[in-house]
């Protein structure tokens, strides 16, 4: 990503085949990218969130040090101070992060006695509670591309913001055991204006301030057909509940994020996760079922993984008594500094700016375009950095980097990390 | 410290048929060789135990199923917080424990018993990345994984075209693209009937979409192609029927199937359950383990269950449905594509349940009717059967009788009539047979040359433990560990960290076979073919099944 000097060569195109597009938790793996240079010419097979989120390739190659520009020595040294004089300090993992950084980032953490943080704890944590305390009967994606037969949107269209999901996994992918989008019922569940996808084979409208109660009503109908409890949900679940009973194999599909980050900050709707978590559970005492719930990209997953293998929780973790203790709703609340990884541009603004400059240093892509006491750009997981990340459904993938130049986040915090204690 | 000597302890390396001896180990570079000179560091072992490094032959420690395991369990892990430890050297990391902990615990937890090499038994071969990374962030042991095959998709398809050899050179292709040791095969066929909705029970020739396709054929393809291709360890079988009253004529059935072919079948406990006339359970302990007795191709190991918490984790998907259905505990299930499937149940083994104690009496009939300690070894299926930390408490029951039988007092009897247990059994394991159940034996069945035993040339991987007449605390307290010429325990603390090795094969096969597999990627797979394969490793492969 660095833009030599010199005499300028002509340089000839080069491809690179197979590349994992972390614009969204579809990740998908057959990206073609022509790039001359350190400049990305063109992406084939990209959807138009995935070919933003290559865009030229261009990002921002500074180093700074409070405002001045800096060596990575200098901006080291000064994230050590602030770390130092730290009472605890707030690791926070944003988006746009290798497997292999966010492992250096979790290192860190347990190291300065900080507090661990992901943006999931902002976003999917109503999800990852209700999983925590029932479980969860899911699918990889490519489950559901060769056998689901039944496709429920739940209160979602993937095409904005998941927009290959339909053509790369369901419905309309073929599978093996099971034809593409003529071989599948599709099923809108749209609650309230949160519609799903035009073209499905019906659909059962639900107003949004019914969505629990009706999802316990169809669980019902689902384990006792017949049950009557409230008349007005009885009718819409008793058909639906019919029609599913006689599916071999269901996705029922539901968004787990947000719209953005600053939309959510952990107040999604518990009882919603776990409603959804239970029936479920219920299909699956007659037929099959997988929930699959929708995820962000940037390798959020990845993070949770890391954190899960490392510390036994997915995120908000907090290391001050040398051990990880979860405090996934208030990990953040006695921290005094902030060392942001990743892309701070994606996380919650509200927990940004909680931290003024001088209490906070960001070490990720676009970096320099905070304001901080150390702000060191890096290059983006799956664009210039290479490594592993993880689909939304925990498949991991290898990253093809199609500029790889420049700084590797893993590389900047396993530096940070021998000096904070040699 | 490149050179030790450790002195005067009392040997037990039944491998080079070493019972009991004073000698002297020496050790240079991380290799045992016959002597050191006078400058080696010195270990003062008079008076004590010792023994090589042990070997898990099978537990489940580094995959994407044990991660959504402690995902699902935050509960045990805030009741089991783990400081970092003060190391020398490397380091530290803190993390949490319970029955499935975080890999640096997990790492330092096994080295603490004195084992120094685990293989995680179930790997989804989509999901291997994972499986190296987890390792990658499991310090000290050396480790290597099995590769889920058994209702592999792609592997289904070739058996059901009649396609044998092409199925051997797709499994060597597979093991190779995800760094994997060997094949391993769960549930033939039944997790694919379970993503199909199915029900019932499978039977060994129960037809899998296709009357070619039977958990029959697979196995003896897959058994077939695991000695073909020459790998180390024999393919690795959980059978059909896992926990269901009478499964023990299921396995027996399997070991048929695969007759005089070299096989090993795992965690047979939960394989060996006969039933009353009127069909309630019973032992079929001693059943199975007579058949295993007589044939000697067969091996196995035990998954003993052990009274307490643990956490049911398996690919086979239907039989943790069952589990929630009976328990009411929470549930993960994840159907993985093409190839496998994974269930996770958390569960707690009660000594006045009835079933309980028929599963805790069974493995140890299998221990103590075992005619050959080499061919029927230690493992509680770590975390399914019980934590790897219950291995002492194990040992005490297999060495010492009258604690076997007080514990015998306190169990639920309710099932346990015409069991070999209840009926008395003097066998007391020797030292000797704990050296060979814990590492002599597992190494030899796993193909690891270098491993499980002292003789010149092997890994200098050695547990010292300070005698002590309650076996259970001397082996779950070593004094000295030493993994690959590093002293990882000293004086019974852990003091260094060092890296594990990665063990893993690349069998050769005929490229051929990639053309097909391309198709069927490019047709059906979510992840592209050329980014399907791990990569280069740091370690290079292990040997095949008889030397190079």
């Amino acid at each position: 990503m660095s833009r030599s000097g010199g005499p300028q060569i002509p340089q000839l195109d080069r491809i690179v085949e197979h590349a994992t597009c972390l614009g969204c938790g579809c990740a998908c793996d057959d990206i073609r990218v022509r790039v001359n240079g350190d400049l990305i010419l063109e992406t084939t097979s990209t959807c138009a969130l995935g070919a933003t989120w290559f865009g030229d390739g261009r990002v921002p190659t500074a180093i700074r040090i409070g405002s001045r520009s800096g060596a990575l020595d200098e901006a080291l040294t000064a994230t050590v101070s602030l770390l130092r004089s730290a009472r605890e300090p707030l690791i926070y993992l944003a988006p746009e992060l290798s497997c292999e950084a966010q492992r250096e980032a979790t290192g860190l953490a347990d190291r300065v006695h900080g507090v661990l943080d992901t943006i999931s704890s902002a976003t999917v944590l109503p999800s990852i509670l209700a999983a925590q305390e029932r479980g969860r009967t899911t699918a990889t994606l490519g489950e559901i591309r060769q056998r689901a037969d039944a496709i429920v949107f739940w209160g979602v269209d993937p095409r904005t913001r998941y927009p290959r999901f339909a053509s790369r996994y369901a419905p309309d992918a073929a599978g093996l055991h099971i034809e593409g989008r003529s071989g599948r019922h599709v099923m809108a569940i749209d609650i309230g204006p949160a519609r799903g996808p035009e073209d499905a084979d019906s659909r059962v409208p639900v107003n949004a301030v019914d969505e629990v109660d009706f999802l316990g009503v169809l669980t019902a109908h689902i384990r006792r057909p017949g049950t009557s409890i409230a008349q007005t949900l009885d009718r819409l679940a008793a058909p639906l509940a019919a029609r599913l009973a006689t599916a071999q194999y269901i996705a029922l599909i539901a968004d787990g994020e947000p719209a953005t980050a600053d939309a959510a900050t952990g107040r999604g709707d518990p009882q919603r996760a776990a409603a959804l978590i239970a029936l479920a559970h219920a299909l699956n005492g007659s037929t099959r079922c997988a929930l699959i719930t929708l995820r962000g990209g940037g390798n959020r997953s990845g993070a949770e993984a890391v954190l899960t293998a490392e510390t036994g929780f997915p995120t908000g973790v907090m290391f001050s008594r040398g051990y990880p203790v979860y405090r996934p709703h208030d990990a953040i609340r006695t921290t005094d500094r902030l060392l942001v990884v990743g892309d701070a541009a994606q996380m919650p603004t509200e927990i940004l700016n909680r931290f003024a400059p001088d209490a906070r240093a960001i070490i990720g892509p676009r970096a320099s375009l905070h304001a901080a006491v150390a702000a060191i750009d890096t290059g983006v997981a799956g664009v210039h950095v290479n490594g592993t990340a993880l689909r939304m459904d925990d498949v991991p993938l290898r990253l093809r980097p199609s500029l790889p130049f420049g700084l590797d986040p893993a590389e900047v915090l396993r530096a940070l990390r021998s000096r904070v204690a040699p | 410290m490149s050179q030790l000597r450790i002195t005067g302890g009392v040997v037990y390396d039944p491998a080079n048929g070493v019972d009991g001896e004073v000698r002297d180990i020496c050790i240079d570079n991380g290799t045992i060789v016959s002597t050191v000179p006078g400058t080696a560091t010195v270990i003062d072992a008079r008076g004590m135990v010792v023994m090589p490094g042990g070997v898990d032959i099978h537990s489940h420690v580094a995959s994407s199923s044990v991660n959504l395991a402690r995902r699902l369990l935050p509960e045990e892990h805030l009741a089991a917080p783990v400081a970092a430890p003060d190391l020398v050297d490397g380091i530290p990391r803190s993390g949490t424990g319970g029955t499935v902990p975080t890999t640096f615990t997990t790492g330092y937890r096994y080295a603490g018993l004195g084992y120094t090499t685990v293989f995680d038994a179930a790997v989804a071969p989509i999901s291997a990345r994972l499986s190296h990374a987890e390792f990658d962030a499991t310090p000290i042991v050396d480790g290597g994984f099995f590769v889920l095959l058994g209702n592999d998709e792609y592997l289904l398809r070739l058996i059901d075209a009649g396609e044998r050899d092409e199925a051997r050179d797709y499994a060597a292709w597979i093991i190779a693209a995800t760094g994997g040791y060997a094949i391993k095969i769960v549930n033939p066929g039944g997790v694919e009937l379970w993503k199909r909705n199915g029900r019932g029970r499978t039977g060994i020739d129960t037809p899998i979409g296709s009357s070619r396709v039977t958990p029959r054929a697979i196995l003896e393809t897959l058994v077939d192609a695991g000695n073909a291709l020459r790998l180390p360890h024999a393919a690795h079988i959980h059978c059909n029927d896992l926990g269901a009253a009478g499964n023990v004529a299921t396995t027996i059935a399997s070991m048929q199937a695969v007759d005089g072919r070299r096989a090993h079948f795992t965690h047979l406990q939960f394989h060996a359950y006969a039933t009353t006339p009127e069909g309630g359970w019973r032992s079929g302990g001693r059943e199975l383990i007579e058949y295993v007795n007589a044939h000697p191709a067969i091996t196995g190991d035990v998954g003993q269950v052990m009274f307490g918490p643990a956490t049911t984790l398996t690919a086979d998907g239907p039989v943790e449905y069952l589990l929630a259905q009976s328990s009411g505990r929470k549930w993960v299930n994840v159907d993985i594509e093409l190839e496998t499937g994974c269930g996770i149940v958390p569960y707690t083994y009660q000594e006045n349940a009835a079933v309980a104690a028929l599963q805790w009496a069974v493995g140890l009939e299998l221990f103590l009717l075992s005619a050959d300690p080499w061919r029927v070894v230690l493992s509680t299926d770590h975390p399914n059967g019980g934590s790897f930390m219950a291995y002492p408490e194990l040992i005490r029951l297999l060495m010492d009788r009258t604690y076997r039988d007080e514990q015998l007092k306190r169990v639920n009897r309710k099932l346990l009539a015409g069991s070999a247990l209840l009926d008395g059994i003097s066998r007391e394991y020797t030292l000797n047979e704990i050296a060979i159940v814990t590492r002599a034996g597992p190494a030899r069945i796993l193909g690891l040359t270098s491993k499980g035993h002292l003789g010149t040339g092997a890994d200098a991987d050695v547990t010292v433990y300070a005698s002590d007449p309650d076996v259970s605390r001397m082996f779950a307290t070593p004094r000295y560990v030493v993994k690959g010429g590093a002293l990882v325990v000293d004086e019974g603390h852990l003091r260094r960290a060092p890296a594990g090795r990665r063990l893993h094969v690349r069998p050769g096969y005929d490229a051929q076979v990639e053309r097909g597999l391309r198709e069927f990627f490019d047709r059906y797979s979510t992840v592209a073919f050329d980014n399907y394969p791990v990569g280069p490793l740091r370690d290079a492969p292990c040997p095949p099944a008889g030397g190079r």
